[in-house]
Parts: structure tokens; C-alpha cells; sequence
């Protein structure tokens, strides 16, 4: 833990004495310039990596929010004559306001359609940029003095000693932000939306902050941008900047401050390196090379495609062979980024920094994630009075889509405290009848009361809220997060700390707690050593399991387990057992959708049948196996013997996954 | 007066709507197969009609260098489909968005150095002195283009109702898990989509040519029209895609003569961010359910 913190914090303090220390040794005015951008482009690319890194939306508005926040800098001198830090204010709350703006109707998009509503927001800003002459001077360009910095006039080094603060204050910011519930409700989102409603963590308001937040650094970014180049142009901050710019943020590394500050720093040498042919050639040939052997060992070794071997190659070599025959380099940039990114989105898709970690993390041979011990159950998960009476009732709820009777008419009460089991043939309805108690979809007509009041309908998030928290049949556990991470980033009483404070790193206590008790919950459902594996590499059975414990973490009043059996080997069933009546010997109330009627039978205190959408039997798991309507629901029309019942019945039907 | 002018910028945005639908029916035949969209749509239409201005320049008569072009558009289809699609279908990831992007800005550059930043006429056979119809006045060219279109789209939508591949089409698009199941190759078929949507890119691109001229920023501005055009009408909707274009083509010139040319991008473009605000699904698109 120690080491790995010494060694992070470290790294950041030497590569910033040494960013800071620069102007001092060298007094090389192209040199300052470089690192002046350096800096700036490592703000607008922290923001970006917010949306495409963590949000995992491709964000092609970078660009405009950019030129958005430096003429809202330039115009706050020039037409209100205010000082540095008002105009630099002023770019950023542009750039929020925007970003909000654009975030609303984002907000219920996915993949294509929110790259393009960014990528009509971007044409739409240059339109307007260019249009609007009598406000921002139009393809003439605007000229923007730069400003004193509360009465002090700053030239190159001060600036550039500015633009570097700046960034060390957002680089702060994001790394406590990131690092708490907001950054891991943001991966959770990209993983799986429907999960993130379900455990009450709320879609739509993460993306919008993240959204928001990384608009308004870009905005921040154009008020240093403008203040730097002092003439604003609209044409610069056009879709081959948008290119350039997703380019360092790949490149670099997603998901990291340092990715973005190593692709801010290639994002500033790339034009420099393509003015001079031997650099180009140098770097292009190196390149290729590394390419070639990542692609050859790739193939021995079969850890990757053909393709995914071959194509990088053959994009870098068409690079370097490109580099020997044409002599201007410059007039071929676009097609030199598009190579350059080829080769990287598919040979190296974690990015610099994604390769860079791994491979130091085996250098000093760092715990790749240091464990508190964990809380004790009884604090996370208290033992319930379970009293009496009923907990959840259904009446008459119906829902249909178009002529099919999905759900037609049912009625039933969950008893508190009880394990109250809900089977029927594949195809009955039990899924879609869960689906809308807890909120996914709407009924057409009935009503479900939890305590004596009304559920809201068709909210996943809302009606988590209100004390429901489920599992999934087809698993929605967020891949990308680690086992830990699953759980902590349900935890009730998430983000009770506001925005701010988690920005100034004043969430750290709360952060612990909530670790050691998500730590409690894993080790209830046996995964206590698979903590830090991502979840995408646990096995399917550990991975019902997570989902348990990630439901036990909104600590609801009700759970939901839908088919937690389905395709586990048995002794994982036999575990299954143990968990759920550990579960439910602490009160809680459950309802159990299971094909295993030996699971149904050793762990429900009451089933309920249903067939066509409709309730037709309800009682004791062993009086229920004995109706006749239900094993004629199983069996089909035959008036087989009673006896038999639903044993070899289940045992017959495949179970439905 | 006044109205005779508005009903010939109507008439003349209308035709320009055209194009911009079969641009739009290009994402949608790929998108109906794999969910994904070519965003460098608009650089294939761009290099097809460099491509037949030098085959033209070579001395092929027009009539055969229609199919040549086509078929030039069908190969970069495929050549996208397979370098920058596929491996992100199978990773199921959103990879496609950016790889797309790449390559089509790989396309724009190689463009811009072999052919030249300048723009160039296209030469046609068809005649281009106006004639009157109901006091407006259409040019050959552009009626060319609404028949071109018109009849593209219906000889697909034949081919996707009519033969077996383009049932096997159908299937997939409807779903592709079963489709499998049933020995329809999933890859297979979003080859054919990719083919058929380069080939549409490509007749865009001559049927558009004559009137905007070939140069390599020809496309940049249709493309992003087109993708209104896809998303307002509904990504699943081929009817919807013609009256969204017919539309918006109007609504374009109306707005570049009243308020300025340059603005003339931006109705398509706050659509597009409107509808998706509104009705996510477009206008004539159906609504999905969410599954779990």
C-alpha cells in the first residue's frame, strides 16, 4: 500500500518540480511555448477522458468547447475589460453551460447517436463562430490581449507558470473525483446502464455531471488557449482538432490522468515531428518495428487474431514506406494521424499509459490493490426483526404488449420476512411480472404497494430507491470494475457527499467505510479473495454470485434473485443454498424465481405458480408440486398421476438461461 | 412574386433531399445488419466520384462507367467493413465509431494529394438548360437525381423482399442470433450490407457530382445532412428517410435565402439534436424495448 502510493505521488511531484523547474535552466522561448500548450492540452484532455475514458461515449464536441470557452475568454477582456481570473471563470462556466445544455438531450443517448449530437454540436459551434462576425469578428479573427493576473502583468514564463498551476489543480480535483463513487458510478454506467438504474445509482444524473464537468474543462482550457495564442480563429477548432485531439486521449491511455498528460505531450511534439522529414522517418520506422514485433509474438503465441496481429504492421509500414517517398510530410498529416491512430486503436487499444502501467506494476512488483480488513456483517447488513404482515402486494397488475397477455391479472402478497418463491413453465411470465415490480417496465393497469405504498412505475431507479434491489437472469455486472468495485459502487448512501467536497479529496473517509463493508458482503457470498479480479475474468458462477452481494448493497427491504441457479455446477448450488439462507436468517425478504425446484423447495416458505401470465396455484413448495393445474402447465394436457409431480417435470424442461 | 420564389427554392431543396436520403438509406442498410454506421460515409461518396471522373478522363463512356464506379463503391465498402468494423462487432464494443472516423479521414487525405485540393466539374450526358415545370424551373441533372435515387432504393428494397440472399438480409437484421442459428452467416451478411451501402455511396456520389462539382470536401457537408436525415426519420425507416430528405432539403434552402448561406447547415443539424432529444427512435423509427 505504502510502496505503491510512495511510488504514484512520487512520480507526480518529480514531473512536476521538473515541468516547473524548466524555465529557470532554459530560456528558450519555443521551448516555453511548447510546454505552455503542453499544459493546456492536458486540461482539455483530462476533460475529454471523461467522456470517452470513463462515460466510454465517443465525444466528438471536445473541439467546440474549446473554441466556445476561448471566445468566451477573449470576448470577456475585450468587450467587458475583465482581468484573468474572471475571463478564465467565465470560459469555464461556458464551457459547463454548453456542456449541460448538450448533455440533456445526450443524456438518453448511446453509442452513434451521442457521437452525433456531438459531432452536429461541433458543426453547429463553427457555424456559429463564423457567422455571428459582429460578436466574435467572424473568419477574420478575433485579437485577445492577455490580461493582468490580479494586477500583474504575466509574460511567457509567468503564464506558462499560470497554465501549469491550473493543471495541477485539476489534475488534484479529477484524481479525487475519479478515484471516489463518481468515478466508479461512471464506469458502472458504461458497463451496463439498466444495472446502474436497478442499484439506485441513477444514469442519468452521473452523465450529465461527468458530461457537464468534462465540457467545462475544455472551456477552462480555451480560456488559457486563447490567453496564450492571443488571436482567435473559428477555423481552428475544426473536426481535424476533434481528430487530434481523440487521437492523444487513445494514444495516451484512457481512463488516466497520465495517459492524458502523455497525449497532451505527443499532441504537441506531432507537428514538430512531421516538419522534419528525419524525425518522422526515425520515429515511423520505430514504430514499425515495434509493431511488427508485438504482431509476430502475438501470432506465436496466439494471444491475438491475425488481424489484430497484421494490421497495425501493415498501417505502420505504410507509414514509414509513405515517410520515404513523399517529401510533404505536412500535406499528408491527416492521412499520417489516421495511420497512426489505426494502428493504435487495434494493436494497442489500452493506450501508452494502459501498457506503461502493467509493465511497472511487474517492475516494482506493487500489490495491484492494497485490502482493509473488512467491516463486521452485523454492522453492514443488521440482523432484521422480521414481524409480520405483508411486505409487498400485487393486485390485479396486467401488462401487455400489443395482443400478448405478458401479465394478466396477477395478484399476490410477499409476507415479511418470508422467501417467497415464484416458478412456471419457460415463457409464464415470471421474469416480465419482476421486471415490473422493479421498475423496468410499466404495467398498463393494477397496482404494487411496498410498506402500504405505491411503487412508482416504470423507474428501475426510483423504485430501487424505494427499498427494491434485484438480480439479474441475463447477468448486468458491471465487467470493467473489479468484484470490489461492483459492490462499493452500490452501496447505499452513495454520493452523500457533495460534489465539491469530493473534489477538494473530502470523501476519503467515508470511501474507507464504504470499502470495508462492501469487503463484508464479498466475503459472505465466498468471493472475499476475488476481490480485486475484474469482474469480466470471474467465472459465471462467481459472477451471480457478485451480483448477490452487489444487490445486498442497497440493503433493501426487498431482494430479488431471478434464477440465481441458472447455469451453475452443483456444488456452486450448494453454496447458493447457504448464501440465501444466510440472507434470509437475517431477515430479509425474498423473492426467488428458480427452474431448481430442489432449490424452490428447500429454501421457499410459500410458492406462487404462474402460467400465461396468470396465478394458478400458490402454497406450501410441497402442496404446489401436487396441484394438478400446475403439473398439467408443466406436463401439457395428459392427466398423468398426481404422484410424479413436478419433480421429473423440472427435471425434463431445460432451464431457461 | 414572392411565393413563385419560395416555391422554387422548395422545389430545387427538395431535389438536393434526395441525395441526402440516399446518403441516410446507406447507414441505415448497415445499421439494420450490425447496428453500426460508417462515419466516413461521406468520404466514400467523395473518393467514388474522384474515381469515375478518372475513369471518364480515361475516355470510359459514361454508360460504362456508372457499374465501374458502383462497383469501386461496393470494394471500399467492403474494405471498411473489414478493417475498421469488424473486430469491433466482435468485440461488441463501439470501437466501429472511431475506427470509421479514421478511416475516413485516411480517405480525405489520400484524396486531397492525388487528386488535388481544387474542385472539378463532372461531365454528364444529361442536359443541363432548365426546363419549366408549373412555372418552376428543374434542371435535367436534378430530376436525374430524384429518378436515380428513387429507383436505387426501390430495386433494393426489391432485392431484400424478392431473393434469398436478400431474405437472408432481412433475417439477420431482424435477429441476428437466430439468423445464425439457422446457417445464415451474420458476417457474411453485414459484408453484403457494407457492399450495397459503399455502392449506394458511390451512385450518391455521381448522381451529386454534376451539380456540386468533385472536389474533396464535397461530401463533408451532405454527410452530416445525411445523418439528420438517418436519425430524424428513424434508423429503421426507408419510407421515413425520403420525406425526412425532401424536408430538410427544402427547410435548407428556405433558411440559407432568408437568413444567410452560411447558416444553411444549421436546420439540419438542430434537428438532428432535437429529435434525439424528443424521439430518440426518429420520427417514423420504432421505439425499442428495453430486455434484460
Amino acid at each position: 500500500m505504502l510502496k505503491r502510493l510512495l511510488l504514484i505521488l512520487g512520480a507526480e511531484i518529480l514531473v512536476l518540480a521538473v515541468l516547473a523547474s524548466v524555465p529557470l535552466m532554459v530560456d528558450n522561448s519555443f521551448v516555453l511555448g511548447l510546454l505552455t500548450l503542453l499544459a493546456i492540452y492536458g486540461i482539455l484532455l483530462i476533460g475529454l477522458d471523461v467522456t470517452v475514458g470513463y462515460l466510454g461515449q465517443v465525444n466528438l464536441a471536445q473541439a467546440a468547447f474549446l473554441g466556445l470557452g476561448a471566445y468566451a475568454a477573449g470576448l470577456a477582456v475585450t468587450r467587458f475589460g475583465t482581468g484573468m481570473v474572471p475571463a478564465l471563470a467565465a470560459a469555464a462556466a461556458v464551457g459547463c453551460l454548453f456542456g449541460g445544455v448538450l448533455a440533456f438531450p445526450a443524456l438518453r443517448l448511446e453509442g452513434p447517436q451521442f457521437a452525433l449530437s456531438t459531432l452536429s454540436f461541433m458543426a453547429l459551434t463553427t457555424t456559429a463562430l463564423n457567422e455571428l462576425e459582429s460578436i466574435t469578428g467572424g473568419a477574420q479573427g478575433l485579437q485577445v490581449p492577455r490580461p493582468p493576473l490580479a494586477g500583474l502583468v504575466l509574460e511567457a514564463k509567468g503564464f506558462y507558470w499560470l497554465c501549469l498551476l491550473v493543471l495541477v489543480i485539476v489534475w488534484l480535483a479529477m484524481s479525487n473525483l475519479l478515484s471516489s463513487q463518481w468515478g466508479r458510478a461512471f464506469e458502472a454506467l458504461r458497463d451496463s446502464p439498466i444495472a446502474t438504474d436497478a442499484m439506485g445509482i441513477g444514469t442519468h444524473r452521473h452523465k450529465a455531471v461527468a458530461f457537464t464537468l468534462g465540457s467545462g474543462l475544455g472551456g477552462l482550457a480555451g480560456g488559457l488557449y486563447a490567453f496564450n495564442f492571443q488571436f482567435l480563429q473559428p477555423q481552428v477548432f475544426v473536426y481535424e482538432l476533434m481528430v487530434i485531439l481523440l487521437l492523444g486521449v487513445v494514444l495516451g491511455g484512457r481512463k488516466s490522468l497520465w495517459g492524458a498528460l502523455v497525449g497532451a505531450a505527443i499532441i504537441v511534439l506531432l507537428p514538430n515531428l512531421l516538419s522534419n522529414r528525419v524525425l518522422f522517418q526515425l520515429f515511423s520506422g520505430i514504430g514499425f518495428l515495434l509493431a511488427l514485433v508485438a504482431g509476430i509474438r502475438g501470432i506465436v503465441r496466439k494471444s491475438t487474431g491475425p488481424f489484430r496481429a497484421l494490421a497495425p504492421v501493415i498501417a505502420m509500414g505504410l507509414l514509414t514506406a509513405g515517410g520515404m517517398v513523399i517529401s510533404n510530410t505536412e500535406d499528408w498529416r491527416k492521412a499520417i494521424f489516421a495511420l497512426m491512430l489505426f494502428a493504435v486503436m487495434v494493436g494497442l487499444p489500452e493506450g501508452l499509459m494502459g501498457f506503461a502501467s502493467r509493465f511497472l506494476t511487474r517492475l516494482f512488483r506493487i500489490e495491484s490493490c492494497p485490502l482493509p480488513e473488512p467491516s463486521r456483517l452485523d454492522a453492514v447488513l443488521p440482523v432484521k426483526e422480521t414481524g409480520s404482515g405483508s411486505l409487498l402486494d400485487i393486485r390485479e397488475l396486467r401488462l401487455h404488449f400489443g395482443g400478448v397477455r405478458a401479465v394478466d391479472g396477477v395478484t399476490m402478497t410477499v409476507r415479511r420476512g418470508s422467501v417467497h418463491g415464484l416458478i412456471g413453465p419457460n415463457g409464464s411470465g415470471k421474469s416480465t411480472l419482476v421486471n415490473v415490480v422493479s421498475g423496468l417496465y410499466a404495467p398498463t393497469s393494477g397496482d404494487i404497494e411496498l410498506h402500504g405504498k405505491p411503487l412508482p412505475r416504470g423507474s428501475l431507479f426510483r423504485t430501487a430507491r424505494m427499498g427494491i434491489s434485484r438480480t439479474f437472469q441475463n447477468l448486468q455486472i458491471f465487467s470493467e470494475l473489479t468484484a470490489l468495485d461492483n459492490v462499493m459502487v452500490a452501496m447505499k448512501g452513495i454520493c452523500s457527499t457533495p460534489l465539491p467536497l469530493v473534489l477538494l479529496g473530502l470523501a476519503r473517509g467515508t470511501e474507507r467505510r464504504i470499502q470495508t463493508d462492501a469487503l463484508a458482503l464479498l466475503e459472505m457470498v465466498g468471493l472475499g479473495t476475488e476481490a480485486c479480479t475484474p469482474s469480466r475474468d470471474l467465472p459465471h458462477g462467481s459472477q451471480r454470485f457478485l451480483e448477490i452481494a452487489r444487490a445486498l448493497a442497497r440493503r433493501p427491504d426487498l431482494l430479488i434473485l431471478d434464477e440465481p441457479a441458472a447455469g451453475l455446477a452443483p456444488p456452486d448450488v450448494a453454496r447458493l443454498l447457504e448464501v440465501i439462507r444466510g440472507i434470509h436468517g437475517r431477515g430479509m425478504t425474498i423473492i426467488l424465481i428458480e427452474h431448481h425446484m430442489d432449490v424452490v423447495s428447500r429454501l421457499c416458505d410459500i410458492v406462487t405458480v404462474l402460467d400465461y401470465g396468470k396465478v394458478i396455484a400458490e402454497g406450501k413448495p410441497d402442496d404446489v408440486k401436487r396441484n394438478p393445474a400446475v403439473v398439467k402447465a408443466y406436463l401439457g394436457g395428459a392427466d398423468g398421476p398426481g404422484e410424479p409431480g413436478l419433480v421429473s417435470a423440472c427435471e425434463a424442461a431445460p432451464a431457461s438461461s | 412574386m414572392n411565393e413563385a420564389v419560395i416555391a422554387q427554392m422548395v422545389a430545387s431543396g427538395a431535389l438536393m433531399g434526395m441525395v441526402y436520403a440516399l446518403v441516410a438509406y446507406g447507414f441505415q442498410l448497415t445499421y439494420a445488419t450490425s447496428k453500426s454506421i460508417n462515419f466516413g460515409q461521406g468520404e466514400l461518396v467523395m473518393v467514388s466520384a474522384f474515381i469515375c471522373l478518372t475513369l471518364t478522363n480515361l475516355g470510359l463512356p459514361y454508360w460504362l462507367m456508372v457499374p465501374a464506379g458502383l462497383l469501386c463503391g461496393a470494394l471500399l465498402g467492403l474494405f471498411v467493413e473489414r478493417a475498421a468494423v469488424r473486430l469491433a462487432l466482435e468485440q461488441q464494443s463501439e470501437g466501429w465509431i472511431l475506427m470509421t472516423i479514421i478511416l475516413g479521414l485516411l480517405f480525405f487525405s489520400a484524396a486531397e494529394n492525388i487528386w488535388g485540393r481544387d474542385d472539378r466539374p463532372f461531365p454528364t450526358p444529361i442536359p443541363a438548360d432548365p426546363i419549366r415545370v408549373f412555372g418552376i424551373s428543374v434542371t435535367p441533372v436534378e430530376l436525374s437525381v430524384a429518378i436515380g435515387v428513387l429507383c436505387i432504393m426501390a430495386l433494393i428494397e426489391l432485392f431484400k423482399r424478392k431473393t434469398l440472399l436478400g431474405r437472408a438480409f432481412e433475417a439477420v437484421a431482424a435477429d441476428r442470433d437466430a439468423a445464425e442459428l439457422m446457417g445464415i452467416s451474420a458476417t457474411g451478411t453485414v459484408m453484403l450490407s457494407y457492399g450495397i451501402s459503399g455502392m449506394v455511396a458511390a451512385l450518391a456520389g455521381i448522381l451529386v457530382a454534376p451539380i456540386t462539382t468533385v472536389g474533396p470536401t464535397m461530401a463533408s457537408a451532405l454527410v452530416l445532412k445525411a445523418f439528420s436525415v438517418a436519425v430524424v426519420a428513424g434508423l429503421d425507416s426507408g419510407f421515413g428517410v425520403v420525406v425526412v430528405g425532401l424536408v430538410l432539403g427544402a427547410l435548407e434552402s428556405l433558411t440559407s435565402y432568408y437568413v444567410g448561406s452560411g447558416w444553411r447547415e444549421a436546420p439540419g443539424l438542430v434537428l438532428l439534436i432535437l429529435a434525439l432529444a424528443v424521439r430518440p427512435a426518429g420520427v417514423f423509427g420504432k421505439a425499442a424495448i428495453r430486455k434484460v
